[in-house]
């Protein structure tokens, strides 16, 4: 018995050729619509005679792809308004090559209508074909292969739309952003309004409560004897497993995640780390955890800012100065003169051009000295700003202060001087400074300290200690 | 056959090699594409260098995936695979046991590298404390890297799945235990190229008198160009063997026979398309430039007194310390990936120098100063928020004591030991005074926290503005990454 039930029927099996047989029009109605083109020149008037033929047979292979595709769809599981708009296409799909092939026969009476139908045809017939890729491999089927450019240019970047709601695992309420996406991904297919199947309903917690037409399917914290969970582990081949065979099944961990939420008591509002956890959880929380969002980063702006120009960045790649978006995608700029050393004052107007781009800038080692604070003072973009081993002694270096984004200032073997040091108390931002071996004095540093006390101040200068250990060598005595 | 024509059969056969079926349809379809596609992406105003740069200098500067973090990376690996019971973690449970047989459940269904029948517990060797503000653990063999509590964040349950040190070597540095996958620093250079012209992107020091068990193969760069391999820079006699000019030859003269070379390999270029040949003309401009470069840079004497007491250097000797130093300064001058060896830390108690108790102690002090100054030199000049300090062996060490083809061992030793060992992680947006992991009450088995080796990789490159998933390379028809299959960042260690 189980042998009849669990495999198809007619209309199933016949229904699953759709996938094969819908290329068939496809095929024909573009072959017709390359026709339709080509009779239109004197040249190529002779296969003029070929297009009743197409026609026909495209229109006949249309209308036999809608049946298959209607009996495809009474097999369940795909998404309905996808579904809904396909079949509706597909069906213009059928009207319009059938139209095509009786404006062919009597062309005589509607010469002018041929040329725009056909178009007509090719729209329905790509949009048709798009919907029933979606409905096959995943409405992100070709957005995910995407190079990245061409994701941004289309504003596809799923990634960032698919982004999740909680940044930490703990607060992530367990049904609403944990349990019904698994539910949303794997069982509402079949189980909405629509479909209705087994009289069971699974968009929220009040229809998950109610049951199907056999009865409740949650029996409160016991996972193992509620049939929403019990049938998610049957085999693949009996009957009443769920997702039905075919259907891609549910993963190990969102198994994990349905059996603790189940066992909890199906709760409706409660968060990940109200709840208690056994080790298994743990780990698949763990694996839950989003990842921090890859492109933030605080030394980068979150404002977005224009495209640098080109011309200015080759005026400075010129003198050998590395120019570069700091990511790939991302308009602001790191430059870096270390293949520079001769980098000097003159060449600092360059990076004015570059001023609403500019974050970090690498100077160290080059032949800049105080005056290249003036320039410095109007890149109000800098995060970061590298001055180690540079001559510059600080006077003028007050003008920093404009840069308010300032958070990384290296003048590392540097003579910058305590007065100089003081004027940068107007970086609130500042967090890291190095000052090794420049011309600081202890009282200027304790006063820059006390105005910025998140400031971390590295004077350097480390010493260790010699201990009495960093000699003994260990041997065995013998003997 | 004479020798003239069986060369020149040798030459034709290579040409038909090269140009396989595979490789003409690939052309036919690659040439029209690239066309298509670089003009469309011209179009797109996109400013990534990426494929058409790699064209013309493999090594130029690339923009990385998304901002990175870390602009270095500094990776001392311990060859041999240091003693995590002796150093970072601290297990009472197993003082206690000391000396005892070990347990079977222990031992059932488990293999051991030399350990055979059954071995006796061995208790700590080492007189642990905590330090610093975050308690971390760390033993009386490291007084001065304990000062770096607060810097670094320690991996206590590293995993790795190789017992020989070979294998696990490869795995450690390329991402896979067999031979043939590139390592580390050569995926880093594939992606990023090198910021200073004028010097390697990836250079490799060693030191401890040999080279690791797994050879050069792990800083090859495998199926990538082989201008990604690193450079192997000797700390005594010539940093790089034969790169000095031979007498008689003046930089002038060397200078127009490299332009010459590189002409007709252009010319090579144009004709067959093989990459090997861009290799082949930039290492030799590398070469050039570094003729100056090297020497200079690899010079540790002009450093200041404080400088090698701090550090604890002997210029003109092979050693850890000196390389510890020249890490800094190849850093500091824009080396993308510094790799260090240093052999000897394979205790099994066969020997003096491999006993846990003699041997692994002066290894301990071999490395205690250096590594603790090359924190603290790169923090003083800002660089340490910049550059990536990675510390590990290829696995750890049992908590029992080996007993090699079941009989006593004239030393304390250790067997090597794959579930669980302690790494370390400083600089570049890592968290200070950190500890991820655990392992049981004698340090068998991972119990929390577990790391396996491509999430070090995975971490590694999204410090440097990669997604591990997505830096890939085109070899025998699929995308290879570093990560292979695997790698998932560990996040609790970022900052």
């Amino acid at each position: 018995m189980r042998l009849l039930i669990s495999s198809g029927s007619w209309s199933m099996f016949i229904g699953r050729s759709h996938p094969l047989l819908v290329h068939l029009p496809i095929g024909i109605l573009i072959i017709a619509f390359i026709l339709t083109l080509l009779a239109r020149r004197e040249k190529w008037q002779h296969v003029q005679t070929a297009l009743p033929a197409v026609l026909l047979a495209a229109a006949v292979s249309a209308i036999f792809s809608c049946i298959t595709g209607y009996l495809l769809s009474l097999d369940g599981g795909y998404e309905e308004k996808l579904l809904q708009t396909h079949k509706y296409l597909g069906i213009g799909v059928a009207v319009i090559s059938t139209a095509l092939y009786l404006l062919e026969r009597n062309k005589h009476r509607f010469p002018r209508l041929q040329l725009p139908a056909a178009l007509l045809m090719v729209l329905l017939l790509s949009a048709a074909g798009h919907y029933g890729g979606s409905l096959t491999h995943g409405d992100d089927y070709l957005t995910q292969a995407m190079p990245a450019p061409l994701q941004r240019i289309t504003g596809m970047n799923k990634a960032v739309a698919n982004a999740a709601t909680y940044t930490n695992i703990g607060d992530a309420r367990l049904y609403e952003d944990l349990v019904r996406p698994v539910l949303t991904n794997r069982c509402y297919g079949c189980h909405n309004e629509q479909k209705l199947k087994g009289g069971l309903r699974l968009e929220s917690i009040a229809l998950i409560r109610k049951g199907g037409e056999h009865g409740p399917v949650l029996k409160d914290s016991l996972p193992e004897e509620s049939e929403l969970f019990k049938r998610l582990l049957l085999p693949e081949e009996d009957e009443h497993r769920m997702p039905p065979k075919g259907k891609p099944s549910v993963t190990p961990q969102e198994l994990e995640l349905l059996h603790w939420w189940i066992a909890a008591g199906a709760p409706a509002n409660k968060t990940v780390k109200e709840l208690e956890k056994t080790p298994r959880i743990v780990a698949v929380l763990e694996g839950m955890q989003p990842a921090t969002p890859l492109d933030k980063q605080e030394f980068v702006p979150e404002e977005s800012t224009g495209a640098p120009s080109e011309q200015k960045m080759a005026a400075l790649e010129a003198l050998k100065v590395k120019v570069m978006p700091v990511g790939a995608g991302s308009h602001y700029l790191m430059v870096d003169a270390i293949n520079a050393a001769g980098f000097s004052d003159r060449d600092m107007q360059l990076l004015l051009g570059l001023k609403e781009q500019l974050i970090w800038l690498d100077l160290s080692g080059t032949a800049v000295t105080d005056s290249a604070f003036a320039v410095l003072g109007q890149l109000k973009k800098l995060t970061r700003l590298d001055l180690r081993n540079t001559a510059v002694k600080g006077n003028g270096i007050k003008a920093l202060g404009n840069c308010r984004e300032l958070r990384y200032l290296n003048l590392a073997g540097t003579a910058v001087n305590a007065e100089g040091l003081l004027s940068l108390q107007q970086n609130k931002k500042l967090q890291q400074l190095y000052v090794y071996q420049a011309g600081f004095t202890p009282a200027a540093l304790r006063q820059l300290q006390q105005s910025l006390p998140k400031l971390k101040l590295d004077t350097g200068g480390y010493r260790l200690q010699q201990l009495a250990s960093d000699t003994v060598i260990y041997h065995k005595v013998s003997g | 056959m004479t020798k003239h024509a069986r060369l020149i059969k040798e030459a034709n056969d290579q040409t038909l090699r090269y140009f396989t079926r595979r490789h003409f349809l690939m052309d036919c379809v690659k040439g029209l594409g690239a066309a298509a596609f670089s003009s469309f992406l011209a179009s797109c105003g996109s400013s990534s260098k990426t494929l058409l740069d790699l064209a013309g200098n493999p090594m130029a500067p690339r923009v990385p995936q998304f901002p990175a973090r870390a602009k270095s990376v500094i990776y001392l690996h311990m060859a041999g695979a240091p003693s995590q019971l002796e150093l970072f973690d601290y297990k009472p449970a197993l003082q206690k046991l000391h000396n005892q047989l070990c347990p079977p459940s222990l031992l059932e269904g488990k293999k051991f590298a030399f350990i055979r029948g059954v071995p006796k517990m061995l208790g700590p060797q080492a007189i642990f404390s905590q330090h610093g503000e975050s308690r971390a653990w760390v033993s009386d063999h490291l007084p001065h890297f304990a000062t770096m509590a607060d810097e670094v964040s320690f991996l206590k349950a590293v995993q790795t799945d190789q017992f020989n040190h070979g294998p696990a070597q490869l795995l450690m540095q390329t991402g896979s235990a067999r031979l043939g996958r590139p390592s580390i620093g050569s995926w880093v250079t594939y992606g990023l190229g090198s910021e200073n012209d004028n010097l390697p992107g990836f250079v490799v020091l060693t030191s401890g008198g040999k080279t690791p068990d797994a050879g050069k193969s792990v800083w090859g760069s495998g199926f990538l160009p082989s201008v990604y391999q690193g450079v192997q820079c000797r700390t005594k006699g010539e940093p790089v063997l034969y790169l000095t000019d031979p007498e008689g030859m003046s930089r002038d003269l060397r200078k127009e026979s490299i332009n010459a070379i590189n002409e007709i390999n252009k010319q090579e270029y144009t004709t067959f398309g093989d990459p090997e040949t861009l290799s082949r003309i930039s290492q030799y401009e590398l070469a050039y430039k570094m003729q100056i470069s090297v020497p200079e840079v690899m010079n540790i004497n002009k450093e200041p007194d404080y400088i090698h007491e701090m550090y604890g250097t002997q210029p003109g000797k092979e050693s850890f310390a000196n390389n510890c130093l020249l890490a800094r300064k190849l850093v500091e001058k824009g080396v993308r990936f510094v790799q260090l060896y240093d052999w000897g830390w394979d205790s099994h108690g066969t020997d003096e120098n491999l006993a846990i108790d003699y041997g692994f102690r002066n290894k301990c002090r071999e490395i205690d100063r250096p590594i603790t100054a090359l924190l603290q030199d790169l923090k003083q000049r800002g660089l340490l928020d910049e550059t990536l300090v990675v510390w590990g062996g290829e696995f750890g060490r049992t908590p029992m004591q080996e007993n090699r083809d079941g009989k006593d061992m004239p030393f304390l030793g250790r067997d090597h030991h794959v579930e669980a060992f302690t790494m370390w992680m400083a600089g570049a947006g890592i968290k200070k005074g950190f500890s991820y992991g655990e392992t049981d009450e004698i340090g068998y088995a991972a119990v929390k926290g577990k790391v396996a080796i491509n999430d070090i990789h995975a971490t590694i490159l999204q410090q440097l503005g990669f997604d591990h998933e997505k830096l890939t390379y085109q070899f025998q028809g699929r995308p290879f990454r570093l990560t292979d299959t695997g790698g998932k960042v560990i996040t609790p260690i970022l900052s």
